[in-house]
């Protein structure tokens, strides 16, 4: 090439430095002019040889000689070789469209920035971030950097595509071709180089085989590079395939961050070899520590299911007085068994019809759970009235324990036939002819039919043994009786009427003594009769004077009257007025002045403001309050061998009298059998336990016992409906048949069961509970 | 509820409470999941009566009623029972049917939820969002007057100094008179704040700590945690990874005996001892950790019996003015360790940090001086400790800086700063924003919780039940059948990554001011910020 004629230009003129713009002008206008071979006197000029378009495909070749400056050949355009017959200055060949580029020097820094097509060729080393932001653009062959010797630091940072090949021939630093940090942020491209280096950008590059095309391409290209720089001979010591490697950009899906340590092995090889076995605290602690899931079994669920069958005493249990668990009744009547719903109350009342039946205003049905939500309550009379049919259970033989009651009353009944049940004898002392106390005495027979207490009665009379007696007990009465039987039960009621301390008291008849009289038709009102004392004993009284022919008949109280149910009703119906607040002067032979100067006619005037026990003829060792036996939760007096119950007690009703019996007998029974006594009655679920939903909230009466049955919410004793079973989404519930002679079970699988608590939510009955698991840890 | 149930003043609806939970029948499998994972029990397995009226004209039919039972989700209204919205029972569910939402109004459970006289605790935050740090520009994009730097391409080795810093001359007399000098650390200027081993479960703490010395071992990063009172594992303290540690002390001196007793086979020094005197996010306010948290494992750490409640007083007995307190305290954890692991002390923001301040220029112990502004979080305080006490902390920092340059010693004493940083999620920005007006570090807690562990609380009261020992996560309770939903690996990798994603972040935010190695400490010549007042108190500019 050298014999060809060259056009000199020189970037002097009259021995000064031509201005780059100048030396531009003066390079294109000699293109412009077929000038094809052109020699550069370069003195510092900027970016000499580039745009040389002019010739359109035309070869242009320009020597450069002297000096050039920055970015020598930038925008080259692919007809051009641009020579360099020295070293040149920063960004040889900057953003390069396709020139050939030969620098027979070193170059300095930023050679190649931006380079898109062509080749760069340089017979040296070159300075910091060579071949930076190279691109390949797909329609042209990519742009080529060749170093004969080494590249400066940071070294194609952000190359995204070209060919670089860094010979290693005489490289400025042995140790490290490469320079630098090299190839941060490089996304394409490749560089073959030869020789050592200190590292590179991992994350974006990797060192890949040289494949046989890279070598024969390499190899091909190699020849052309060192014939350009004028170095033929030494492609013997360079075209040895062991001494190259090739470097790639990692694709898109290959990038990483820097190599890190997993984790995992982090904690085994550092973590834990460092502290120990089990990390931070496996000294402290042998707890399993590993991972578990949000929704978890067995003993890591968080809550565990209780199946609380007859854990809990339903309302309307809770609330009876005698404690008849009345949902079990109805329980017997769901499964058909109604002789037994019948009987089971003869084993908490010996009076399940006249009481449970007539007299009892039902605290169960006002405590019943249905209650709460506007429901009707199941109808319990009905199975009440239906108990005259109860049969005597099979009762045990007499254990040779016997106990004196006194007072043949609802409440002497109950604990003597509570005591025999249990095999003891309990023998009842009453003034009466007849058991059955105010029953039988006093309360009207509007209120319970006759043949109804005849006959509950005629049932206890065979198994309980009466002793009539002629007279008052006395002290020395009881003495005995204490001497004669291991325990004493007093139970005479409250038998002594109250009065009022006002003029005229005396022409009062007392309510208790009337009732009794009325019973046997032996007592005549008169037409008016004004009652002092409006309570439902107030309201018997008036229905019986009524009976007995009064018309005109007038409750007074002075408070508001406390009386309710059957009572208040039939007194109504009676025609009774009722006048409140209103205070007794006296009473005088036409009636009863009040305090007010107002008279109310009478031709009879009632007391009826309580009884009061009469008490005389207690030893003096039983500790007695205001007139009634003191006990404790037991019924036991001061006298741990004598109990005291019902009215003698506390005034109450027919229930809590009976109940008392209930409670003072398996005291005593246990007693005898040498077990603590304990009053530990079972806690009434929580109403908002039961599910009423299950329940047609539009039922106001029931039909049938089959009904109330069925409408029964079974509050705390399981129905076996099998909700809960169906209800558990983990079919984690299952249930168990009874072995023989026990009860059938609900069991939880801990291993399926999450702690969902949906059993818990499900159950209409409100057996299931969702408690805490045990603490762990 | 039964529905005659009478009303207390107390009875709350669904309306009235400040979550509800979104139930969707047709979508609902009834599968159990997030009953068995609500951890309050706010919601159950109800029964529900439909009633189908079926009305006709046909004089041949009746009209009548049909009653029929399904089975669903409810919400409990009892205020034992309130959902606190941690959307748990949204994670377990897999058909998307629930979810709790926040009411449109304010709840009337803040007034319920004191039956007994007991006011509300909590753990959480303050349940503010918003918050001047967030406002804060970097205005100084120096991209040709300052050498520009690349944050992805140029290297960048941003660490502080916790220590004592004299002047040369101080230094050199300091050394020839006294033959020592202050310990001097240089850390990475993110520092994970105290919480202690007790708040935070066994596998959070691990996790932690295990992440912290992977990026000391693995990443060269010298990143530090504290400890928080609650003493400190023995095997840690018996370890090399100690030097990554900051120990605390507070008034309740929990685990202290344990760590005395460690001394002598101690393989490093702790990085710096922190004396903590108050809680940003709770000042006045003391530890409350409660008994049943306080498991053996708990109680073995803290050198207490177990099952006893671990009360931090607010304040330190036996300390009755500020030059006893700081001068004191200061001397005693210098000598533990041979006047070789720095010593400072860490207060709430406050009106009168300057005078604590103040105080520690004349003391040529004081290492530094941490102040915990208000919008830190906290493992369990009272309501209104958390919501309505404590100073923000960009003022704070940055009058303390001030001061420190009215005496001419910021760079003796680094200030470091904490409460709330990245409470929105801009940790790194929040970050830089303290360190330029004048922090030289940043402590956090709260954003670690939340991105190293996935913690449930937001700024809408949501969760916020780290004090129960039942957080859903597992990161604050001592439960295994809590704690164990967290891996400590996991935990571990998440504070990698904050970390490095933390670093690249505060790279952006510095590279463009030209810094690369030395932190732009105190450079408020490049934050703005678009409120006037709030530019005029910071002494910033003032930017629209």
């Amino acid at each position: 090439m050298d014999e060809r004629q060259y056009h000199v230009i020189s970037g002097r003129e009259n021995g000064e430095r031509l201005d780059s713009r100048i030396l531009e002008e003066l390079v294109q206008s000699a293109v412009e002019r077929n000038r094809t071979d052109i020699t550069v006197e370069a003195y510092g000029q900027h970016g000499i040889g580039g745009r040389l378009w002019k010739t359109g495909t035309t070869r242009v070749h320009v020597r450069v000689e002297g000096h050039p400056g920055q970015r020598i050949g930038s925008m080259g355009f692919p007809n051009t070789l641009i020579e360099v017959m020295g070293p040149a200055s920063d960004d040889v060949g900057w953003l390069n469209g396709g020139a050939t580029i030969v620098v027979h020097g070193n170059a300095a820094n930023g050679c190649c920035n931006g380079m898109a097509q062509g080749k760069v060729y340089i017979d040296g080393n070159i300075g910091a971030r060579g071949m930076t932001m190279t691109k390949h653009n797909p329609r042209f062959d990519p742009p080529e950097l060749w170093v004969l010797g080494s590249v400066g630091d940071y070294f194609g940072e952000f190359m995204a595509g070209g060919i670089a090949v860094v010979c290693g021939v005489n490289p400025q630093n042995p140790k490290n071709i490469l320079g630098y940090r090299p190839f941060v942020g490089m996304v394409g491209g490749k560089t073959f180089f030869r020789g050592p280096h200190a590292g590179f950008s991992e994350a974006d590059a990797k060192l890949v085989p040289i494949a046989s095309s890279d070598w024969a391409w390499l190899r091909d290209n190699l020849t052309i590079y060192l014939e350009h720089i004028g170095k033929p001979d030494l492609v013997d010591e360079l075209a040895d395939p062991q001494q190259w490697q090739l470097l790639e950009a990692r694709r898109p899906q290959e990038k990483k961050g820097k190599q890190k340590r997993s984790m995992r092995s982090f904690r085994e090889e550092v973590w834990d070899r460092e502290l120990g076995n089990g990390g931070l605290i496996g000294d402290l602690t042998d707890l399993d520590r590993s991972p578990i899931p949000l929704v978890t079994s067995g003993e890591l669920r968080r809550f565990v299911p209780v199946w609380e069958n007859r854990k809990y005493a339903a309302p309307c249990e809770a609330s009876c007085p005698t404690g008849v668990p009345v949902h079990e009744r109805w329980r017997l009547i769901r499964e058909g068994r109604m002789d037994e719903a019948v009987d089971l109350a003869l084993a908490y009342t010996p009076f399940p019809a006249t009481v449970c039946g007539y007299l009892c205003p039902n605290p169960c049905m006002h405590a019943c759970t249905r209650q709460s939500a506007f429901m009707a309550p199941v109808d319990i009379t009905g199975l009440g009235k239906a108990s005259i049919n109860a049969g005597l259970p099979e009762l045990p033989p007499l254990s040779g324990n016997r106990v004196a009651v006194i007072g043949g009353g609802p409440s002497g009944i109950s604990i003597a036939w509570q005591l025999r049940q249990n095999g003891n004898e309990a023998v009842v002392y009453d003034r009466s002819e007849d058991l059955g106390g105010k029953i039988v005495s006093v309360i009207p027979e509007s209120r319970i039919p006759k043949d109804i207490v005849v006959k509950e009665l005629d049932r206890l009379k065979e198994v309980i043994p009466h002793v009539h007696l002629q007279q008052d007990i006395r002290k020395s009465d009881v003495e005995q009786l204490r001497e004669d039987f291991d325990f004493v039960v007093i139970a005479v009621g409250a038998q002594k009427p109250r009065t009022l301390p006002i003029p005229g008291n005396e022409r009062a008849v007392t309510a208790l003594n009337f009732l009794e009289k009325a019973k046997t038709g032996r007592f005549s009102p008169g037409k008016r009769v004004v009652i002092i004392g409006a309570g439902n004993v107030g309201c018997d009284v008036a229905a019986e004077a009524h009976r007995l022919g009064a018309e005109d008949i007038t409750l007074i109280d002075i408070q508001e009257p406390a009386s309710f149910g059957k009572e208040r009703e039939d007194a109504e119906a009676a025609g009774a007025k009722f006048l409140w607040p209103v205070f007794t002067r006296e009473i005088t032979a036409d009636g009863v002045v009040l305090t007010n100067g107002e008279l109310l006619p009478a031709d009879t005037v009632f007391v009826s403001i309580g009884d009061a026990p009469d008490i005389g003829f207690l030893p003096e060792d039983v500790a007695t309050a205001h007139g009634f036996v003191s006990v404790n939760e037991l019924f036991q007096t001061s006298d741990p061998r004598i109990f005291a119950i019902g009215d003698v007690v506390k005034l109450g009703l027919l229930t809590d009298a009976i109940g008392a019996g209930r409670v003072a007998a398996n005291a005593i029974i246990d007693i005898l059998a040498g077990r603590r006594p304990e009053y530990s009655p079972k806690k009434m679920i929580d109403r908002e336990r039961i599910k009423l939903e299950y329940f047609d909230p539009r039922i106001t009466s029931f039909d049938d016992m089959d009904q109330c049955g069925s409408q029964c919410s079974s509050c705390g004793a399981c129905r076996d409906c099998g909700i809960c079973v169906a209800a558990c989404p983990q079919t984690a519930i299952s249930r168990v048949d009874p072995e023989e002679g026990g009860d059938y079970e609900y069991v939880v699988d801990p291993d399926r069961c999450i702690g969902c608590g949906f059993c818990t939510g499900a159950c209409p009955c409100g057996i299931w509970d969702l408690v805490e698991n045990t603490p762990m840890g | 509820m039964l529905s005659d149930r009478p009303v207390t003043p107390s009875t709350l609806s669904v309306k009235d409470l400040p979550w509800q939970i979104l139930w969707d029948k047709e979508k609902c499998t009834l599968c159990g999941k997030c009953t068995a994972v609500c951890p309050v029990n706010s919601i159950e397995l109800g029964v529900f009566r439909k009633r189908v009226f079926q009305a006709t004209l046909n004089p041949e039919d009746t009209p009548g009623n049909l009653h029929t039972i399904y089975h669903g989700l409810r919400q409990k209204t009892d205020p034992a029972y309130a959902c606190v919205g941690c959307a748990m029972c949204n994670m377990v569910c897999p058909n998307d049917a629930i979810i709790p939402a926040r009411s449109d109004e304010a709840d009337k459970l803040r007034m319920h939820i004191d039956r007994g006289g007991q006011p509300r605790r909590r753990g959480g935050r303050r349940n503010r969002a918003g918050g001047v740090l967030d406002q804060i520009k970097f205005i100084r994009i120096s991209m040709l007057t300052d050498p520009a730097l690349d944050a992805g391409r140029h290297e960048f080795e941003l660490r502080t100094l916790l220590g004592r810093i004299l002047p040369p001359e101080e230094s050199m007399k300091c050394l020839t008179q006294n033959g020592w000098i202050p310990p001097v650390r240089e850390i990475y200027p993110l520092v994970i704040g105290g919480m202690s081993f007790g708040a935070l479960s066994p596998n959070m703490w691990e996790g932690l700590q295990m992440g912290v010395a992977y990026l000391n071992e693995e990443l060269g990063m010298p990143v530090r945690m504290c400890t928080g009172e609650g003493g400190c594992p023995p095997r840690l303290l018996r370890s090399r990874f100690l030097k990554y540690v900051i120990l605390q002390i507070a008034s309740g001196y929990f685990g202290w005996d344990e760590i005395i007793h460690a001394l002598p086979e101690m393989k490093e020094d702790p990085c710096a001892v922190e004396i903590k005197y108050g809680q940003g996010a709770k000042p006045g306010d003391g530890g409350l950790l409660m008994w049943y948290k306080v498991n053996k494992l708990i109680a073995a750490i803290r050198g207490v019996p177990p099952g006893v409640s671990l009360p931090s007083p607010p304040t330190h007995q036996t300390k009755y003015s500020i030059e006893e307190s700081v001068a004191k305290m200061i001397q005693s954890m210098y000598m533990a360790w041979g006047f070789r692991v720095p010593v400072y002390p860490k207060i709430s923001g406050t009106s009168t940090a300057m005078a604590v301040l103040n105080n520690l220029t004349r003391n040529p112990f004081a290492a530094g001086l941490a102040i915990d502004g208000e919008d830190g979080g906290t493992g369990a305080a009272y309501n209104v400790s958390m919501n309505h006490m404590g100073h923000p902390i960009a003022s704070n920092i940055r009058d303390a800086y001030l001061t420190l340059v009215t005496v001419g010693k910021q760079n003796e004493i680094p200030l470091f700063a904490g409460g709330g940083v990245g409470k929105n999620g801009n940790l790194a920005a929040n970050a830089a924003a303290l360190i330029m007006l004048g922090a030289s570090g940043i402590q956090t807690g709260k954003y670690i919780m939340q991105a190293a562990a996935g913690c449930l609380g937001s700024e809408t009261d949501r969760c916020n039940i780290c004090n129960i020992g039942l957080c859903p996560k597992g990161i604050t309770s001592q439960d295994p059948r809590l704690y164990r939903r967290l891996d400590p690996e996991m935990v571990a990798e998440r504070v990698v990554d904050v970390f490095l994603s933390f670093d690249t972040e505060l790279r952006k935010i510095v590279a463009p001011l030209g810094r690369s190695t030395s932190l732009p400490i105190g450079m408020s010549d490049a934050l703005g910020i678009s409120d006037k007042d709030a530019a005029d108190r910071l002494q910033i500019k003032y930017v629209i």
